[in-house]
């Protein structure tokens, strides 16, 4: 039979052409998504971002009059060579980029009878007229001091001055240190971190034990009925629902539990029970997958042992699907890790450095949020949150890959 | 002739399909009877029968009655998981759990509330010894069950029954995933447990079943042709069907 084979050969070509082309861009695009991130993010990712508070904290100081007068001090040896000294004053200046790319001049070291050790708090508030431990890492956001002649004049970040400057200053002008304003430093995402880890810690605390319990009475001991199956057609469906819809439902239902606990606002807890809600559908299926792969042989044993279905479930099913249910576990943290709609409404946006259960608080990807929807969105920052939210859910995938390979090999 | 098992007038439906068909049979105490047929002619689902293992079976219905030692252990009074704790079952495929060989064998044992070590202990060496598995495995009786080979792990889920002290065995075709080693000497040990236990074994090899046994039933679709003693039914079978099966003219 002659046929006219160009047009197959075309078409086939055309097709092939199309799933190269569509892998290449898949491609393409996850690439750059991960190369912007992390040429953007990666200079902020070090151990101060995730040590150092959020916000940071002003404060005007002045010194001991007695003590009020330029010395001589010796710069330290340890001192690199970054660092400006000024000897008359004994203090040692660096300059800083922060996590929001701003030039910092900051107080890197201080000798011990300086007259800047005897600085006091003179800002208003609880802490007024107590001392303040002049220590490393503190922003100098302007020095007033007066020279011989008794005429004022300033130095520091607001006279837009490097560490360099600043000292020199000090050194040739300054004859008094009238008041010095700095600032603890800031940018950081401890706060953040810690309220994540409540979040992920409260939220599995309430929905393991329930949604375990329910995917065991599910798959092992209910009866195949019309309403069982109603039941799990109802689970699979909430699995679907936009965690959105959850958060509305967590601030209007759920809002007064916390409140009858003593929460004023919208809090962590609320978060993580209208999370441990979220995850419920998710962990009740993956327990019942798990489950599903323990042979039958096992719990035939058992029960012909004399165990009874009690004792079969406790002690063999449930063990024997264990590593399935931890996948499962795992996959939920990233879950928690990666929610943000139903946690803007529960949790609040507001970056508590000082979290608490009942208290507002971010989780990671909240963090995000709020640094992104203020009036200079901070993409540096964001980025480098980005990241470690990527390296966290990286690590939690491949355990999981680890535990079902495992799980595979438990059973031949 | 002491009878363990008296099977009376029992049917067995999967929903609308009829899989026993008016069963009956005696099985002598102490004796090994095996269960021979075709695949699919129901001996698995009788033998399952034995210790009320198809109750877990949805839509299972079954009439009649089944006597062990004079109990009806189909009456509604009967305590089910102390029947199975009297009758053992050895299964096909192997299936220790994924635990060690002492925790294999302590199961049932502690699943029935014994706590105390040195009990359990002396259940352990007992039960490996009549199951002829203790030389093998004696200095790693806490490694896992899983690394054993396949005979070994049959023996071990032999052992595991013996360790309930049961009056019967049931074995359903425990030799057909293994080698003809492993084969030899679980029939070996089928010999000597018989003193001891009842017997009842489902086999799909003639050979095995004339080498091990005392008595025989023969099924075919659901109903028992032919039940004798081995000799008898392997030497002079009444029913022509039972020769032709023996003779290897169908099945």
């Amino acid at each position: 039979m002659k046929t006219n084979r160009m047009p197959r050969v075309i078409s086939d070509r055309f097709l092939q052409l199309l799933t190269v082309l569509s892998a290449a861009l898949a491609v393409v695009v996850l690439t750059s998504l991960f190369v912007y991130i992390f040429s953007h993010g990666l200079s902020l990712i070090n151990a101060d971002l995730l040590r150092s508070d959020y916000w940071s904290l002003s404060k005007i100081v002045a010194l001991d009059e007695t003590r009020n007068q330029p010395g001589s001090y010796p710069r330290p040896e340890n001192l690199g060579a970054e660092v400006a000294w000024s000897e008359k004053w004994g203090v040692g200046f660096v300059d800083h980029l922060s996590h929001e790319k701003k030039q910092l001049v900051l107080i890197e070291a201080v000798a011990e009878n300086s007259p800047l050790a005897s600085a006091v708090d003179t800002s208003s508030g609880a802490n007024q007229g107590k001392p303040v431990a002049m220590s490393a890492g503190l922003q100098v956001e302007k020095i007033d001091f007066t020279d011989a002649s008794g005429t004022a004049d300033f130095t520091g970040m607001l006279a837009s001055a490097r560490a360099a400057e600043v000292a020199e200053t000090l050194d040739q002008s300054a004859a008094k240190l009238t008041s010095m304003f700095i600032k603890t430093p800031g940018g950081g995402i401890r706060g953040s971190l810690v309220s994540t880890a409540y979040l992920i810690l409260v939220s599995l605390l309430i929905a393991l034990p329930i949604g375990i319990a329910s995917a065991v009475y599910l798959s092992e001991m209910a009866k195949k009925n019309k309403v069982n199956a109603a039941i799990r057609t109802g689970i699979e469906t909430l699995t679907g629902v936009p965690s959105i819809v959850y958060g509305l439902m967590g601030v209007s239902v759920l809002f007064p539990i916390t409140a009858a606990m003593g929460a004023k606002t919208t809090n962590i807890l609320l978060g993580a029970l209208t999370m441990a809600i979220i995850l419920l559908p998710t962990i009740i299926r993956s327990t019942e997958e798990a489950l599903r792969v323990v042979p039958q042989g096992l719990r035939d044993a058992s029960l012909s042992l004399g165990a009874s279905q009690t004792q079969t479930i406790f002690k063999i099913t449930l063990p024997c699907a264990m590593p399935g249910i931890l996948s499962g576990i795992l996959l939920s943290i990233g879950r928690v890790v990666g929610e943000s709609a139903a946690l803007i409404y529960t949790m609040g946006t507001f970056i508590n450095d000082q979290p608490g259960l009942l208290k507002q608080g971010t989780s990671l990807a909240v963090h995000i949020w709020s640094v992104m929807s203020g009036e200079q969105p901070n993409f540096e920052l964001a980025c480098a949150i980005s990241i470690i939210i990527l390296i966290f859910v990286l690590i939690l995938n491949l355990t999981v890959k680890l535990l079902s390979r495992r799980l595979q090999k438990s059973f031949r | 002739m002491e009878t363990c098992f008296e099977v009376k007038d029992l049917n067995l439906y999967y929903g609308e399909k009829q899989a026993l068909k008016q069963l009956n049979l005696t099985i002598g105490k102490n004796r090994v009877t095996a269960l021979i047929g075709p695949s699919g002619c129901g001996k698995s689902t009788f033998l399952r029968c034995l210790n009320r293992m198809n109750d877990l079976i949805e839509n299972c219905r079954i009439s009649g009655e089944i006597r062990l030692l004079g109990e009806n252990i189909y009456d509604s009074k009967t305590n089910v998981v102390q029947l199975r704790t009297e009758v053992g079952m050895v299964f096909q495929k192997p299936n220790p759990f994924p635990m060690s060989i002492y925790d294999n064998i302590a199961y049932g044992p502690r699943c029935q509330g014994i706590r105390d070590k040195k009990v359990l202990d002396g259940v352990v060496e007992h039960s490996l010894k009549s199951a002829a598995l203790w030389e093998e495995v004696k200095d790693r009786l806490h490694d896992s069950a899983l690394a054993l080979s396949g005979g070994q792990q049959q023996r071990l889920c032999i052992a595991r029954a013996i360790a309930m002290e049961p009056e019967v065995i049931l074995m359903d075709e425990p030799t057909s995933a293994l080698d003809p080693i492993a084969t030899a000497k679980i029939e070996e040990l089928i010999e000597q447990l018989k003193t001891t236990y009842t017997i009842v074994i489902v086999t799909h090899s003639m050979q095995q079943a004339s080498r091990v046994s005392d008595d025989t039933a023969f099924f075919l679709l659901g109903e028992i042709v032919e039940a004798d003693t081995t000799r008898k039914l392997f030497s002079k079978p009444a029913d022509q069907r039972t020769e032709d099966y023996i003779t290897g003219r169908f099945g």
